[in-house]
């Protein structure tokens, strides 16, 4: 099982839930798989680009991002780019 | 029954709640914390309060709570078809059916977008006639992104109805938004080669009587105007008291046709309050002439007040509500006689919309 974490705002979203364990292949389906998947995906199903996620502290973009493979044990947390006022 | 005053801020909804003498008022919130509400109004049929939010990382959606902002339902579905080769930029404002038209909701957003509800706004469909239009390669962002800010239903005709995108400028439907027609006859666009074209206004908002729903009102980027024939010719009406034609925010009273409220600003390039005040200019005579109101309105001041920013009630004397971006609600329980402000340093004020509930 991966571990989804989620920022709270998006937790808010979520029922209050911060902490999702799921089955997922890969991150794409993990995120998809998340009840605020769509506050994560924009339309087309791409990250939405202040939307940062980490994979065991590893930013995705910089590894094959939503297609990024998952052995199934990690933790993926999602994060809110610095940004706004 | 009491009042409720709806207000969005940047940093989420409040609400204000008065008796009828909108004299006295507490506030609630913050709810939908975290969100910008551009945004919020109560559905009188059904009392369920609606949101368009956004947020900059998480984008653009719309809330509903039908326990008066205990608990938030998030609409679903809200996008725009892949072959558009668009994607929702932000949602800007809500509108509720007619009474008649229970569950219909309509919703204005970026990039120049339209969608319907027929399901309490749990679901949105976008409306293909506004997002394939003919004229949209002509139609340009403001400031504020292109964005439809305004919808008006006309309540005797069921298939008519009125929006305004900026800037892009008005466009009346005849049959249920279906078609849409420009209705920028007589409105300028200084800002462009031809200043009257057939669109491109950078209309800033739109409202309709609906005492006399042929009796259109609008706060132009270029003018303060009025129509009395559905949109078809526009009269400018500012000058004779009036000390600009620009500004954002428009409000009328539901007992009087010929009444309107308007708050300029020095112009495009200097965007807040002329003369150093907070002025509210009110015409009654349909926009020949216009009175600065002043009592219990701060006389220093430069403040800004955005399109959503201003409403009215449909009690007797008609409530006026105006929000601003230094964070102060002011509220006129006498049509503009006089003013209170009973709540200061909020957040930016971005929306307002008053309300009767029980």
């Amino acid at each position: 099982m991966v571990v989804v974490v989620l920022p709270s705002i998006l937790a808010t979203e979520a029922d209050g839930r911060n902490r999702f364990d799921l089955d997922a292949g890969t991150v794409g389906e993990a995120l998809r798989a998340l009840p605020v998947a769509d506050r994560v995906l924009d339309e087309r199903g791409e990250l939405r680009p202040l939307v940062n996620v980490y994979l065991d502290g590893v930013d995705v973009r910089e590894s094959d991002g939503l297609t990024t493979v998952l052995a199934g044990d990690e933790t993926v947390r999602l994060v809110g780019a610095i940004a706004g006022g | 029954m009491g009042v409720v005053a709806l207000l969005g801020t940047r940093k989420g909804l409040f609400l204000a709640e008065s008796e009828p003498t909108r004299r006295e008022w507490t506030l609630s919130g913050p709810f939908l914390t975290g969100w910008s509400v551009f945004h919020a109004v109560l559905d009188p049929r059904d009392g369920t309060i609606h949101a368009a939010t956004n947020h900059e990382v998480y984008g653009a959606t719309v809330h509903r709570s039908g326990d008066r902002g205990e608990t938030w339902e998030r609409s679903e579905g809200l996008g725009l078809p892949e072959e558009s080769g668009l994607t929702l930029e932000k949602t800007w404002h809500v509108e509720p059916g007619r009474p008649e038209e229970p569950g219909r909701l309509w919703l204005g957003g970026a990039p120049g977008v339209l969608f319907r509800s027929d399901d309490h706004g749990a679901s949105w469909e976008v409306v293909e006639s506004v997002l394939t239009h003919e004229t949209r390669g002509r139609w340009n962002p403001g400031a504020g992104g292109m964005c439809c800010h305004s919808i008006q239903l006309d309540p005797g005709e069921r298939d008519r109805m009125f929006i305004g995108i900026s800037a892009a400028g008005v466009f009346a439907s005849e049959d249920g938004g279906e078609t849409w027609t420009p209705a920028n006859s007589g409105t300028a666009a200084d800002f462009l080669p031809d200043p009257f074209p057939e669109l491109g206004q950078c209309v800033h908002k739109l409202l309709l009587h609906p005492a006399r729903p042929e009796r259109l009102w609008q706060q132009n980027h270029c003018g303060v105007y009025r129509s009395d024939d559905r949109g078809r010719s526009w009269e400018r009406l500012e000058g004779n008291g009036l000390p600009s034609g620009f500004g954002f925010p428009l409000a009328l009273d539901h007992r009087d046709p010929d009444a309107a409220f308007v708050v300029p600003e020095v112009g495009a390039e200097n965007r807040v309050t002329p003369d150093g005040r907070l002025g509210v200019y009110r015409t009654q005579d349909g926009g020949s002439s216009w009175q600065l109101l002043t009592v219990g309105l701060p006389q220093r001041a430069w403040a800004a007040v955005m399109r959503e920013g201003f409403a009215s009630d449909g009690l007797d004397p008609a409530g006026v509500y105006l929000g601003t971006q230094s964070g102060s609600l002011f509220v006129s329980p006498d049509a503009g006689e006089s003013w209170l402000e009973p709540v200061s340093q909020l957040p930016p004020i971005l929306s307002v919309e008053a309300a009767e509930w029980s």
